[in-house]
């Protein structure tokens, strides 16, 4: 009985000290790109790391910005990343509903067929891809980019996961009382998974946003370049100061991070119990 | 570009070009020189592509908008990609018929271009030359040879340079060494004077005499291949078969492990070189010796801004297994034309070529010290002999080696990058890893003979 | 008249239908033709030329392929186990009350979102003999290692840094997946007098199940797949140390040019991925039912 004490008691406590360490080793490499993009360029690569820069040099950030179109990057990035995460949503929740609910014979071989389009890495149905793509028309166009993305069978995965768990009864009961199969979706499977959700809409979005393979063959046009292109291409040029590089890895950092803490409060909600008593 | 809707200025630009062309006829191409240029009358879109460079292409974008601006019918769509995604994006591009009208090429890729019939043989006299004779008398030889093929010409060759031995003239200085008179001229000495210029502290060096890049595979293989060559060696024998390890090859592969193994100046793990700047340690002084292409001064600049404010480095020829042996590999790029787009295309890439190459030393003064391949037009300007260093870097590409021209390139350096990798950092065997190299181009040969 | 019970099976799958509809076009299109273009040699310049069995036979003879195959393997089980070890983990550790716990998540997270290019920097520089990483180590007692550049330690390092990467991505998983537990059952087990440790092995670990299988899957598919970061920390080096079949698969086809053998490589891959998926089906899956 005291030994239990004693555990229980030494897991809470321990929970913290070694978590901060953990954290702070973590984000050690986050940190030093966060420095190195206030350092003068000639600074990068010194092996005595200077934590805290001696001189700041903010003028990296626009100097960065002003050197390729990446405002238009960033912007080009975040209409398909966002397009992306608005397709997963609304599709890989209903398809992961209908592999959850829907019981049949063979719905896990189904589940299965889905995975396998994972299986198959991106460099060898690229050109494939690419000609589906160009068949459409969409070469060089934000359909054209988010066009591949739309629809990842993580999502279906995801939803399907986390939707199991929800107990049939109520999806029942609403039945009986004489509800509609997509009203049955929206009122009362919905809010349950909220961070499930939240997690498919951070991924979805983020799995798109460091996109470079795709875009790199899809696009050729500045106009719809995304950021990592425009990433790569600027650090490949030695004019450019590796450490402005570093400023723009920073930016890029930034919508993504915006995101994950605004769906924050929906990942703490988890799961809704007052849904289900009404 | 500007689309006339008054009908008169229209036709007083089309009799302007008329006469130019009448007048003009076809002229010998040196600056200052008259220039004809057959203008084509239709409107006409070309795609063309290149790398990225922060001196090459920014100068041959605005080339090519002057060019524009002359030939209002012609529309450019200029593009750049990084040096490693343009060959990739090309040849995405021809598996789905969005490859570039005219494209920049490096050398070593030509026999894979070639091989699959994918660039059109050039019509030199719209690039300005009286004949074929003439083009290939303007060019360094063998690069003429890689760009040539069945007696047609298939690239307009742009820069072309060799390696130099760049040396800190400063840290030669401080251990006693006169950079001109001390200059290593062979791999002997090139080893013992890396060994007076290293500092150590224990295990760690905190000086390096001499440095070989080692972060891509092509570096691997400029780097190694004048040494084969100076040793007598061979890639391939008459039937194809690989020889690089052969007594010569081994002979070879052990030069250039030496440095680290014989002499203990280098240390191969310990290298902060990044794919835009090889010459990293070079340029933060953890090397006094670092072998390497013509640095442009705002490279240095950018890194170590005293260097070169305050001059103490000097590129000299690289050593040699003998002093008349200190050649180096040269290698350039090629202005090229797709052989799948229509001849009135063609014609006007070749017209457009033929505009950005007729100011070279324009050329030089944006994008020095990478030298060119042809030889009229720019060598006796005095804004070019006036550049430091100039001769020996000129020196350089005229002496040099080509790669062995082979349409499995890229399989073989990266063969020779591991083999390297194995024997520097793991301490392999050399005989046994240059035999496992030879065996994996000789798989690769087979496989390119069978498609 | 549709019975009941068909009519909610249509829903079903008209559900499920605009997904495989998308998926008929944008992958199982191009990915039959990416297999089928494993039997033909092609080049990319050239129409596919039909060489049967050919790719298949070369590349097993090839001992670049044994090795990352090999590769390969050892790094989807090393990456799955510790990513998935190390989320749980994180996850627990931060569900518990206390402060700072959602600042160490946000924390970690970021580590995820950085981009990949300036991850394989930062890590190629962290790994330097002289870098970071040795630095806190000396006063361990360790002496230079050459994390990068060392056969035996090059594949350890990239796990490393996979597991740096995508742990905090699971954790966000695990995270959403304890907080679907029900608080009141945690009150009931407590009440019933169960302790933390047996909280955690008989009601959470089993509720966690479509949780962790979703980790497990997903963990080892992205390892397969992964290429861009050894790609750019690496390159497959020292020699072939960290060569995986992605990354082989990558040169083939866009640096050798040989589309075909390259599909023939990842039609391996893919066939090792669906072994490793339907035997974690199997494992994982056994209790789906319950939830019907």
């Amino acid at each position: 009985m005291r030994r239990r004490a004693a555990v229980s008691a030494a897991l809470a406590w321990t929970g913290l000290l070694p978590l901060a360490v953990l954290t702070f080793l973590f984000m050690l490499p986050i940190v030093w790109m966060t420095t190195t993009s206030f350092q003068a360029g000639e600074k990068m690569f010194q092996l005595t790391t200077e934590w805290i820069p001696s001189v700041w040099h903010p003028e990296n950030y626009p100097n960065a910005l002003s050197r390729s179109a990446f405002p238009r990057f960033f912007l080009n990035s975040a209409i398909v990343s966002a397009s992306v995460m608005l397709g997963n949503l609304i599709f890989c929740t209903l398809a992961g509903y209908g592999l959850a609910k829907y019981r049949f014979r063979g719905d896990r071989l189904l589940l299965l067929v889905i995975l396998s389009t994972l299986m198959l890495p991106l460099e060898v149905t690229l050109v494939p891809t690419f000609l589906v793509i160009h068949t459409l028309g969409w070469v060089d166009s934000y359909q054209g980019l988010a066009g591949p993305l739309l629809i990842d069978a993580f999502g279906v995965f995801l939803m399907r996961q986390f939707m199991l768990k929800i107990p049939s009864d109520y999806v029942e009961a609403a039945r009986i009382d004489g509800a509609g199969e997509l009203r049955i979706l929206w009122s009362i499977i919905i809010p349950q998974c909220r961070a499930a959700l939240a997690v498919l809409a951070l991924f979805s979005f983020r799995d798109s946003w460091d996109q470079f393979l795709w875009p790199l063959v899809v696009v050729s046009r500045d106009e719809f370049r995304t950021y990592p292109l425009g990433l790569v291409r600027f650090g490949d040029d030695y004019g450019n100061p590796p450490t402005e590089q570093m400023a723009i890895a920073v930016l890029a950092t930034i919508p993504i991070f915006l995101l994950f803490l605004l769906l924050q409060r929906a990942l703490r909600k988890g799961f809704d119990l007052s849904a289900l008593k009404g | 570009m500007k689309h006339a809707s008054n009908g008169r200025a229209v036709t007083r630009r089309q009799a302007i070009k008329r006469m130019s062309a009448l007048g003009a006829g076809a002229a010998a191409v040196t600056a200052g020189g008259p220039r004809a240029f057959a203008q084509p009358k239709a409107p006409i879109t070309l795609s063309f592509w290149t790398f990225d460079n922060p001196q090459q292409r920014p100068w041959i974008h605005k080339r090519v908008n002057q060019y524009m601006e002359k030939n209002p019918n012609v529309k450019v769509d200029f593009q750049w990609f990084t040096f490693a995604d343009l060959g990739k994006k090309v040849s995405v591009g021809y598996a789905t018929g969005t490859a570039p009208d005219g494209f920049v090429t490096g050398d070593w890729l030509m026999p894979t271009w070639l091989a699959r019939n994918l660039i059109a043989p050039l019509d030199v006299k719209l690039l300005g030359y009286s004949s074929l004779d003439a083009f290939r008398k303007d060019h360094a030889d063998a690069f003429v040879a890689g760009a040539m093929k069945d007696g047609q010409a298939y690239g307009y060759p742009l820069w072309f340079y060799g390696f130099c031995n760049y040396l800190n003239t400063k840290q030669f200085k401080e251990v006693g060494l006169d950079p001109v008179k001390d200059q290593p001229k062979t791999w002997t000495e090139l080893g013992e004077v890396a060994k007076r210029l290293t500092i150590k502290q224990g295990n760690k060096f905190t000086r390096q005499g001499f440095k070989f890049a080692m972060h891509a595979a092509q570096w691997t293989m400029i780097q190694f291949n004048p040494i084969v060559s100076q040793v007598g060696g061979q890639w391939f024998d008459a039937s194809g078969r690989c020889t690089i390890n052969n007594e010569a090859g081994v002979k070879a592969m052990t030069i250039r492990a030496s440095l680290a193994r014989q002499y203990g100046a280098e240390d191969p793990a310990d290298s902060i070189a990044t794919f835009p700047l090889p010459q990293m340690d070079w340029l933060k002084e953890r090397c006094a010796m670092f072998s390497c292409h013509p640095i442009p001064p705002a490279a240095i600049k950018s890194q170590n801004p005293v260097m070169e404010s305050e001059g103490y480095f000097l590129p000299v020829q690289m050593a040699g297994v003998t002093p008349d042996k200190r050649y180096t590999t040269c290698y350039g790029f090629n202005l090229v034309v797709n052989a799948r787009v229509p001849k009135a295309k063609q014609e006007a890439l070749h017209d457009m070529y033929r505009f950005v190459m007729s100011d070279l030393v324009d050329c030089w003064e944006a994008t020095a010290p990478f030298t060119l391949a042809r030889k009229s037009g720019w060598t006796d300007d005095p804004r070019v002999k006036s550049f430091p260093h100039v001769q020996e870097i000129i020196k350089a590409k005229d002496n040099g080696v080509f790669f062995p021209r082979t349409p499995i390139w890229a399989e073989l350096a990266d063969a020779m990058h591991r083999a390297v990798q194995k024997v520097m950092l793991n301490n392999a065997d050399i005989k046994t890893a240059l035999d496992e190299a030879a065996a994996e181009v000789d798989r690769a040969t087979a496989e390119f003979k069978k498609s | 008249m549709i019975s009941y019970r068909w009519r909610i099976r249509l829903w079903g799958m008209a559900f499920v239908a605009p997904t495989i509809a998308y998926f008929l076009v944008f992958k199982y299109g191009p990915m039959l033709w990416a297999m089928g273009l494993s039997f033909t040699s092609y080049d990319m310049m050239k129409p596919p030329r039909w060489v049967g069995l050919e790719n298949y036979a070369s590349i097993v003879r090839d001992p670049i392929f044994r090795a990352a195959l090999l590769n390969t393997l050892v790094y989807i089980a090393g990456s799955t186990v510790f990513i998935t070890l190390m989320a749980l983990g994180l996850a627990l550790a931060i569900n518990t009350r206390g402060r700072g716990r959602r600042v160490c998540m946000s924390g970690m997270f970021l580590t995820n979102i950085m981009p990949i290019l300036a991850v394989c920097l930062v890590w190629r520089f962290l790994f330097h003999p002289h870098g970071l990483v040795n630095q806190l180590l000396r006063p361990l007692g360790f002496g230079r290692i050459d994390w990068l550049t060392d056969s035996t330690l090059a594949m350890p390092a990239i796990i490393l840094v996979t597991v740096w990467r995508f742990a905090p991505y699971f954790m966000v998983v695990f995270l959403a997946g304890l907080l679907a537990i029900p608080p009141e059952y945690y009150e009931a087990a407590e009440i019933d007098g169960a302790d933390v440790l047996r909280r955690f092995r008989h009601l959470t670990l089993p509720l966690l199940m479509p949780v962790t299988f979703f980790v497990v899957v997903v963990a080892a598919l992205l390892s397969a797949r992964i290429f861009l970061m050894p790609y750019i920390i690496t390159g497959g080096g020292p020699g072939n140390a960290t060569r995986v079949l992605s990354m082989l698969i990558y040169e083939t086809g866009f640096s050798y040019m040989k589309m075909g053998r390259a599909a023939a490589i990842s039609v391996v891959l893919f066939a090792i991925v669906m072994v490793l998926t339907v035997v974690q089906m199997k494992l994982f899956t056994r209790g789906e039912e319950d939830y019907a």
